[in-house]
């Protein structure tokens, strides 16, 4: 029983990680019915840019634990989204705004394309900055003092603070999400674009800068998560945005693609099959090895017998 | 899109707007012979130094002694000067109708341009080798100034009507030896340029072909190769084949060249197998090389290496027939959510196919899962083919020419990637093909006219995967071994990019788009850090501005541009231009079908 408590937790908190994901995804899936492959890169700029902003603040370390949590970590967290925001509405503009109304391969193509040169533009340059580790190896993340390392034990169970911080990330940044889509001037163009574009342009809404939004949107949670991954793994590297943005688009189909309480649903759900089938599949394919393949599996499964996800109502075709 | 494809229509009969060039045309004449003088310089360029020392490019610090380098750009200037001299020489006989078989105007200012990009490389390389503009030396500036000049003044010259060459009446001999001098240049140039061990020369070379190209195509030799290689579809296959087979034996033996030439022709023969998934059926594969990959590993497992685990190595054409099988089967296995999954979403479940594969093969190594490839490892040491007593490690004496392993195992490729192109052209042309096309066009009319859609899907995919588990198979022996890593998702993206590059759905577009992929990193090794960079920053670009590929099909670039009533309305006459017999000889009949 403490074992699956304990893999409950680890996979809550490996799925809140996919969930703050894969609301990228679903937001502008949501919106402009594309999937933007290049999600998981910017996910990946957000970690370099909470360990930038470290940098940058002259790589304190032992600090007091008010200091650390007051000033250093949510500094972190706001170059990280500065960072990965400023990527997303760059790539919004300039690579998908232009093929709006083009054949589906089109935009598809050139994500993939986005995304190869991002991995390869922080390989190559991110390491070139004076002062700025070597970035075509696995960049160790600080240290916060009183933070990594540290867990409680509840009942047998332990739990880490970096697995509480994306727990509480996930909470935090789904309440703001509802308030922003629901009660902001914004969050409601972007809700009638959804719906129909033409009509809401011909109603007064900045059709653009409702899409832009939600590129924004969905990068500013994909930076937390960058962070979250940071503080959990330790470690952040250039190609960390692949995987991690198949799961999570994995999460998001899962949920239904195009609603944000399904992306976090099929987040949290990936996370636990993840966690629970590393435990209890018997036999050489339950080991560590194999997990990839199940959650590949799951997309496929999903995919071709529920392609609108646990909680899509709507049928969505995708032709 | 087609805000800016009403931008670039310069045709004088349009109905637009005049282009800005016409407003100068009463300067037409002074601005010839200022463009004359601007060639003049580009010729006199390359007989004085470019950089004050020699170890910028190709030692261009000689006067009257060209390097190869100004030679490229000599000829640039030749090409530049008889665009605009020809009209002088050329002139209607009086009282005739001119004949407007050649747009001299339209060549010369392509030639200007490319001439200017040519030195501002060239000069751009050598300031940043030898540090500062001080470097140049005269001949750099004195090319520069006159291509400027050039490309300015040629600016003023009318564009002048369409090319009608192609409508000339040719005779089929003609027209067939046109071909194979084409086919021949092309067989010189490839020698000459991969014979180039400095990478400056051979990207200057490549610049020099490229502007060589688009000269011809704006004069328009190209619309009257492109007919003639229509209507003789037979001799270009043939001089063609000739040509590739004939390769090796400009090579001297050596087989740094052969072992470039046979990793292009397997990824050709790759891409070409992924062609008719993607560019035919329109379903967007994302983990086609899991196929090749398969074939890879079933020949590695049952070849005759120490490291084999099954312990049983049959014939290599029984192996290959395995390979091919195997690969069609994970086929019909990834084909088989086409049923209900498709565009995007199928893009995603191939993905994922492909993830799995590598991370199997990757765990079949007795430790996560039974003993099949030995995991990250892969099997190694495979050895060489051996048919019909021909051993492919040895190398062999023909004609007096030394012909090495790569060469042997090129000429095996040679004949995969030309069954594979058979295969492609008879489907495309075939009623399989029609309903791949239609259901890539709308697949909801298609199934509403009786097209077997799931049936049609799954061929594609398990004769794709066929192909490419053959080329697999091949794969192995020339690589030596297989290991899981040859086989990740950047190698897929590679092949689509290789497709997208070229030119959906056709072959010769292909074939060009995997030799630009996989030739450039080989011969640009200072390169080779950022030319994942440069694919990813290319596929962008090539989406935002060419879609439809370098060489497209005709019927693709219309769903590209599907709002673009003018290309529609060329494209038409293009298919016009081929039905009704402009050239001597009869139309192909499959040309008609076109229609039907």
């Amino acid at each position: 029983m403490d074992l699956f408590a304990q893999q409950l937790v680890n996979g809550l908190s490996l799925g809140a990680l996919y969930a703050l994901i894969a609301v990228g995804y679903t937001v502008v899936y949501g919106i402009v019915q594309l999937i933007n492959f290049a999600h998981g890169e910017v996910f990946m700029v957000g970690a370099f840019g909470a360990y930038t902003t470290w940098i940058l603040m002259g790589s304190p370390s032992h600090l007091s634990p008010g200091f650390a949590f007051g000033v250093v970590m949510p500094a972190m967290l706001l170059g990280g989204v500065v960072a990965a925001v400023g990527t997303a509405l760059l790539m919004e503009r300039f690579a998908y705004r232009p093929l709006r109304g083009a054949p589906r391969l089109a935009p598809l193509i050139s994500a993939i394309g986005l995304s190869i040169a991002l991995q390869e533009a922080v390989r190559l340059f991110y390491g070139r900055i004076p002062g700025f580790p070597d970035s075509r190896r696995a960049i160790p993340f600080p240290v916060i003092d009183g933070f990594t390392g540290r867990s409680w034990q509840v009942a047998g169970v332990t739990i880490q603070y970096s697995t509480a911080f994306t727990l509480i990330a996930l909470l935090v940044c789904t309440t703001l999400l509802w308030w922003f889509v629901n009660r902001t001037r914004m969050g409601r163009a972007m809700q009638a674009t959804s719906q129909d574009p033409d009509t809401s342009r011909l109603m007064g809404i900045n059709v653009d800068r409702a899409i832009a939004t939600a590129f924004a949107v969905g990068a500013a949670l994909a930076a937390v998560a960058g962070m979250a991954h940071g503080l959990r793994y330790n470690n952040i590297d250039f190609q960390m945005g692949f995987m991690a943005g198949m799961k999570a688009f994995t999460a998001a189909v899962l949920g239904g693609i195009g609603n944000v309480n399904g992306a976090v649903v099929g987040g949290l759900v990936l996370g636990v099959v993840e966690a629970m089938a590393t435990t209890y599949i018997p036999g050489q394919f339950g080991s560590s090895a194999w997990k990839d393949v199940w959650a590949f599996a799951l997309l496929i499964l999903v995919l071709v017998f529920r392609p609108q996800g646990l909680l899509g109502a709507k049928a969505v075709d995708r032709a | 899109m087609n805000d800016t494809g009403s931008l670039v229509t310069l045709a004088p009969d349009s109905s637009g707007p005049a282009p800005t060039g016409e407003r100068w045309i009463r300067f037409a004449k002074p601005a010839r012979w200022i463009a004359i003088a601007g060639a003049v310089g580009v010729l006199a360029a390359p007989f004085m130094a470019w950089a004050y020392r020699p170890d910028a490019l190709d030692d261009v610090s000689f006067w009257g002694e060209p390097s190869p380098l100004q030679w490229f750009a000599f000829a640039l200037g030749l090409l530049l000067l008889g665009c605009l001299v020809a009209p002088f020489v050329i002139k209607p006989r009086p009282g005739r109708r001119p004949r407007r078989l050649l747009a001299f105007n339209r060549g010369a200012k392509a030639a200007a341009s490319g001439s200017l990009v040519y030195f501002a490389v060239a000069s751009a390389a050598i300031v940043l080798e030898l540090g500062g503009l001080v470097a140049l030396e005269p001949g750099a500036w004195a090319g520069l100034a006159g291509a400027l000049v050039a490309t300015v003044a040629t600016r003023a010259l009318p564009e002048g009507h369409d090319p009608r060459l192609q409508f000339l009446n040719t005779p089929a001999w003609g027209q067939i030896l046109g071909i194979v001098g084409a086919v021949a240049l092309v067989l010189f140039a490839a020698a000459y340029g991969l014979g180039q061990d400095g990478a400056s020369t051979f990207v200057t070379f490549g610049v020099l072909c490229g502007v060589g190209v688009y000269v011809a195509a704006r004069v328009g030799v190209m619309g009257w190769l492109s007919a003639a290689a229509a209507r003789n579809r037979r001799a270009l296959v043939l001089a063609a084949f000739a040509v590739a087979f004939l390769f090796p034996m400009t090579q001297d033996g050596s087989d740094a060249n052969m072992s470039i030439a046979v990793g292009v022709l397997i990824f050709a023969a790759t891409a070409m197998g992924l062609n008719i998934v993607v560019g035919l059926a329109g379903l967007l594969d994302l983990g086609y090389i899991a196929f090749l990959g398969a074939g890879a590993f079933t020949a590695a497992i049952l070849s005759r290496s120490a490291f084999a685990t099954l312990g049983w190595s049959p014939p290599f054409p029984v192996v290959v027939l395995i390979s091919g099988t195997v690969a069609a089967i994970l086929g019909l296995i990834i084909g088989s959510p086409t049923l209900r999954v498709s565009g995007d979403y199928l893009a995603i479940v191939t993905l994922a196919f492909g993830e799995i594969f590598r991370i199997t093969m990757n765990n079949l190594d007795g430790v996560d899962g039974p003993n099949l490839t030995r995991g990250s490892n892969g099997i190694p040491a495979i050895p060489d083919l051996e048919l019909f007593g021909f051993d492919f490690g040895e190398s062999h004496m023909i004609l007096g020419v030394q012909i090495g392993r790569f060469a042997n195992y090129y000429w095996l490729m040679l004949l995969v990637l030309a069954l594979i192109i058979l295969v492609f052209t008879n489907l495309n042309h075939s009623r399989i093909g029609r309903g791949w096309v239609a259901i890539r066009e709308d697949e909801r009319a298609a199934e509403a006219m009786g097209v077997n859609v799931f049936g049609l899907k799954l061929l594609a995919f398990a004769g794709g995967a066929f192909l490419a588990g053959i080329a697999g198979a091949v794969k192995a022996h020339v690589d030596v071994s297989v290991t899981p890593d040859q086989y990740i998702f950047m190698e897929s993206a590679f092949l689509v990019a290789g497709i997208v590059l070229g030119g959906m759905g056709t072959v010769g577009g292909v074939l060009i788009g995997a030799s630009i992929l996989k030739l450039l990193p080989e011969k640009l090794r200072f390169f080779e850090d950022y030319r994942l960079l440069m694919f990813g920053v290319l596929l962008v670009v090539m989406m935002r501005f060419r879609p439809e590929g370098l060489m497209p099909d005709e019927r693709r670039q219309l769903e590209f541009h599907a709002d673009d009533d003018e290309l529609a309305e060329e494209i038409g006459e293009n298919i016009e231009a081929h039905v009704i017999p402009s050239l001597a000889g009869a139309p192909e009949p499959d040309l008609k079908g076109d229609d039907a």
